[in-house]
């Protein structure tokens, strides 16, 4: 019996499972921004601190090491392995591509998550308790680790989207797919932004404090804030523009075709609202206040960071690493280096419910009896990725998808001559033998006259025991 | 003639249960054998072995002080003692910031363990998946409630509440990351557990399969209280030298802790026992010299903490390493029941494909030596800095400061040579 790699398979009704690992990477890309934007500020501010003798700088430095602490260390620490733990049970041989060909670049990348997080213990605990220049160094040994964690993070995104260069797939140079056509404007565009995050929560945290500190070192605080933020989205707009020039083609498509508005629209919006606050807290520091920044700060989330890792996600179709494995977890391509073949061609020729170890014996030789629920397996495995399989609402829904298409004929010739002869840039290749693309078909034809939508659960009329004996009389 | 007929049959029957397994064990193989990664392994598996052996150690030892540090936090906080009320808020201070320091050190055996048994995880963790996602939501809510404990800590039943709140999360974690550990010692099962035996596909992600209690009991309950109780003789060891700490109070704390350690220890140790006992009998496991070690680690640990008993402070640092012996002769016996159980059907990491590579396992080396200066002289600074008496500043001593210089050196020169590295490849393949 052939069969392939695959694991067992996880379906999330409506929504999706992308869409867990993206509530979880989004928190996650805030809390981090936040951490290592707001690492570089404070250490700038400790050095003015020292250098002009300013020693209640270090208080607001103190409130934000707390700050930053409890939200950003907290729920960044555990978001961050939480995206690894999501892609985990949502694209398994997605990340197992990665860590195979990055596992080192990450166990570098985990050397400086350690001095990070306890390097933001140990500055809370010694400031005031050693020296200043003792203190000093710690906060840009601090800033620096903090800043190399994202330095590794984005070679490793970027191969994610794409190797960049045809050259990797016979190389298959770590070099290569690291630093990847992608990575130089990717990190630039994340360093800009970065600043721009701490700094309207370092706003927030300024404006509490206006009270305890003297109006020069409240100002200066401010002032010193609000520049970096400009810096941050005039250079964060500028590396944007090289970032997308780096783009594959597809991405482009995906880009103007697929992504709607309500995606793109929230994020220039955001970014105008960001900049005139800075504008704003520049020119007048006294009328910086919390409920203004501490909501911008929250609509960073809502209006830019979560789209922004929707349409990151997106773009990156129909593929989950280095344009080799699709997001349905099929490897589509070979990659000489590495000694990878393709599994198309073995799907096409014996079938995706056959060499899946996890489908039943049941639905593995198709019937009249079985062949609704193998076509419902098939979705699943090929096509949950991205849709509904089950519904009409939610994402991209079959039930809307393939509305009016009650007759299997019909949607099969759909199927065949759209989907797998001639697919679009965002979709992988439809695969498997053509009993079961008529499967799938008579799956969605069942379920579009059902009113579009069915259960997800899969009904097995066999046993594997009894299907087993059917095979081997 | 009947009995004839009867022992044809017992054959015919012996015969098809032997080669059914046989076929059967072939069959679970080939999955094995398939769902390791086509890319391989960018390195010798024994070294990811070795290091997933030791970094899962380091892990567990601090999930142990988080989760022993709010048992400890609890019952102190139940009593009206001044000293109890102490000893709980300094062991609440130790599970706060031991979370932080479980969660990083996790992530290093995470890593390791997908290089070379992705088969086993990716498959357990799929399994169960909501509950694999879950572990980090907990992980998040636990870790909440423990700050919400630290920031009530002047209102003792407020923070009581929280603590056991934090702790319920924490255990419930621990649950998680246990089932996936153990669903996947059983390659020969997975199928038949995602299929029901064949009547369906578990695609919810809400199922668990499996669940061993004395596993559970043994590698975390137990050794949770047993290892806080020698951080509680480490403190009485490391805050004796400081003028402005009660001594008393040091070494009252210090004799609680090992006298918690000894009794915790014993419950350790009969549960891996009897975890011992729950190994089915063909992974050959009860025979094996791994599984013996484990046991007498931990008995040599429970005498060196016996004989604390009386002078807690000055055995802190011989319990520490004899604790530290016992818990990596554990993470040894742990890696080798994958090893036997993975056996059964012909896998080896040892035969893992290799696609060898010498840069990446570079960059790591570097990495690794510039970080530990880092960690030398942030650690020694901290260190200092906790001896030193409320209210003063500690000043650093001139070799500190050429220590500090060079670590900022170290770290900039990194940064450097990762940035230029990646300027020449970039220049020479899109220049
Ligand atoms: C990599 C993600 C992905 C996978 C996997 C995928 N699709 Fe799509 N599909 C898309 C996207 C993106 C669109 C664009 C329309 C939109 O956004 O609603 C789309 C659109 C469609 C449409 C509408 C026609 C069109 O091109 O707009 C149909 C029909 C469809 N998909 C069927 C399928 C079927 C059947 C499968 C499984 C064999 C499948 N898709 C798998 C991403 C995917
Ligand atoms: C603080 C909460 C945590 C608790 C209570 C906890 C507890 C445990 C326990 C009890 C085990 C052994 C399970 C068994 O073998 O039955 C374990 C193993 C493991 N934990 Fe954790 N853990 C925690 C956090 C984490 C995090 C955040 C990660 C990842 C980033 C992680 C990664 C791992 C890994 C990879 C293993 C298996 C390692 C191996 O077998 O080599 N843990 N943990």
């Amino acid at each position: 019996m052939d069969v392939l790699g695959f694991y067992p398979m996880w379906y999330v009704p409506v929504v999706g499972s992308g869409f867990v690992i993206a509530i979880i990477a989004a928190i996650h890309v805030m809390a981090s921004h936040t951490s290592v934007g707001a690492s570089i500020l404070l250490a700038y501010l400790a050095t003015k601190a020292y250098r002009e003798n300013q020693p209640q700088i270090y208080d607001y430095i103190k409130k934000y090491l707390l700050g930053l602490l409890v939200f950003s260390y907290v729920s960044g620490s555990i978001t961050g392995p939480g995206i690894w733990f999501s892609a985990t049970v949502v694209n398994p041989r997605g990340i197992s591509a990665l860590i195979h060909n990055f596992v080192w670049v990450w166990a570098a990348e985990w050397v400086w998550f350690i001095a990070e997080v306890t390097l933001v213990y140990i500055l809370f605990y010694t400031l005031g308790k050693i020296d200043q220049k003792s203190w000093l160094r710690l906060a840009w040994t601090f800033a620096i680790s903090s800043w190399a964690t994202m330095y590794i993070i984005v070679g490793i995104l970027s191969f994610m989207l794409s190797p960049g260069h045809e050259k990797w797939f016979t190389t298959g140079s770590i070099l290569d797919a690291f630093y990847n056509k992608n990575y130089f404007p990717h990190l630039l565009e994340r360093t800009s932004y970065m600043f721009a995050i701490a700094g309207t929560v370092g706003l927030a945290i300024a404006a509490l404090m206006k009270k305890d500190l003297p109006e020069k070192v409240y100002k200066d605080i401010v002032k010193t804030l609000s520049y970096w933020g400009i810096g941050g989205i005039v250079f964060g707009l500028m590396f944007f523009a090289w970032y997308v020039s780096t783009l594959p083609e597809r991405s482009h498509v995906i880009l103007e075709k697929v992504i709607p508005l309500y995606l793109k629209l929230p994020i220039m919006l955001i970014i105008l609202v960001v900049l005139a606050h800075f504008v704003l807290a520049a020119v007048r520091p006294q009328a910086v206040r919390f409920w203004m920044a501490y909501p911008i700060y929250a609509l960073i989330f809502f209006m830019g960071v979560y789209p922004e890792e929707k349409i990151r996600e997106t773009i990156r179709k129909p593929y989950v690493a280095g344009e080799f494995v699709w997001v349905n977890q099929i490897i589509s391509r070979d990659v000489p280096a590495k000694g990878i073949k393709s599994e198309v061609p073995v799907i096409d020729q014996k079938g995706l419910l056959t060499v899946n170890p996890f489908v039943p014996e049941g639905l593995k030789k198709i019937n009249s009896q079985n062949e609704i629920m193998a076509g419902k397996a098939i979705a699943i495995l090929q096509c949950s990725g991205c849709h509904n399989v089950t519904g009409s609402t939610g994402l991209r829904p079959f039930g809307q998808k393939f509305a009016g298409m009650t007759d299997p004929n019909a949607v099969y010739g759909f199927l065949t001559s759209y989907l797998r002869d001639n697919h679009p840039p965002y979709m992988p290749k439809l695969v498997g033998t053509d009993e079961e693309i008529k499967a799938l078909s008579a799956y969605i034809a069942h379920m579009i006259s059902k009113g579009g939508s069915v259960s997800a659960k899969i009904e097995v009329p066999n046993t594997s025991a009894e299907a087993k004996k059917e095979v081997q009389p | 003639m009947k009995d004839m007929i009867r022992w044809f049959l017992l054959f015919i029957l012996s015969f098809m249960l032997i080669g059914g397994k046989w076929a059967f064990a072939g069959d679970v193989g080939a999955m094995l054998k398939a769902m390791a990664d086509p890319a391989g392994a960018p390195f010798y598996p024994v070294v990811m072995q070795v290091l997933q052996v030791l970094t899962w150690m380091l892990h567990m030892i601090f999930v142990y002080t988080s989760i022993g540090g709010l048992f400890f936090t609890i019952y102190g906080f139940t009593k009206k003692e001044e000293r109890w009320q102490r000893l709980a808020k300094a062991t609440l201070e130790l599970s706060k910031v031991s979370v932080s320091l479980a969660i990083v050190l996790g992530v290093a055996p995470l890593l390791f363990y997908q290089v070379i048994y992705d088969p086993l995880w990716y498959t357990s963790a799929n399994l169960s998946a909501w509950w694999y996602v879950l572990f980090i939501v907990f992980l998040l809510i636990g870790y909440y409630f423990i700050w919400g404990a630290y920031f009530t800590k002047d209102k003792p039943s407020m923070s009581m509440l929280m603590s056991v709140l934090g702790v319920l999360f924490l255990l419930l974690v621990g649950f998680i990351i246990h089932v996936v550990n153990y669903q996947a010692l059983y390659p020969e099962k997975w199928v038949e557990w995602y299929t029901d035996g064949g009547r369906t596909m578990n695609i919810s992600g809400w199922n668990i399969y499996a669940f061993n209690v004395f596993r559970y009991l043994s590698f975390l309950v137990f050794p949770s209280i047993a290892v806080t109780g020698v951080f509680l003789m480490l403190y009485n060891w490391y805050f004796r030298s400081r003028e402005d700490m009660d001594k008393d109070y040091l070494d009252w704390a210090g004799k609680l802790g090992a006298r918690s350690a000894m009794y915790a220890g014993i419950g350790w140790l009969v549960s891996h026992i009897l975890y011992i006992f729950t190994i089915p009998a063909d992974w050959g496991a009860k025979g094996s010299i791994f599984t013996w070690l484990s046991v007498l680690g931990l008995v040599l640990c429970a005498g060196v903490v016996f004989s604390s008993q009386k002078n807690p402070a000055k055995m802190a640092i011989p319990s520490l390493l004899a604790g530290s012996v016992a818990l990596l002769l554990i993470a040894v016996f742990r890696e080798y029941l994958r090893v036997a159980s993975t056996a059964r059907f012909g896998y080896s990491i040892y035969s893992y494909k290799l696609n060898l590579e010498f840069l990446s396992p570079l960059l790591f080396l570097g990495t690794l030596l510039t970080g530990l200066v880092l960690y030398a002289y942030a650690w020694w600074m901290a260190y200092q800095a906790g001896k030193t008496p409320k209210g003063k500043v500690y000043e650093a001593s001139e070799t500190e400061h050429h220590l500090g210089d060079l670590s900022v050196f170290v770290v900039i020169l990194w940064a450097i040579v990762f940035i230029g590295v990646g300027l020449i490849v970039v220049v020479r393949n899109y220049g």
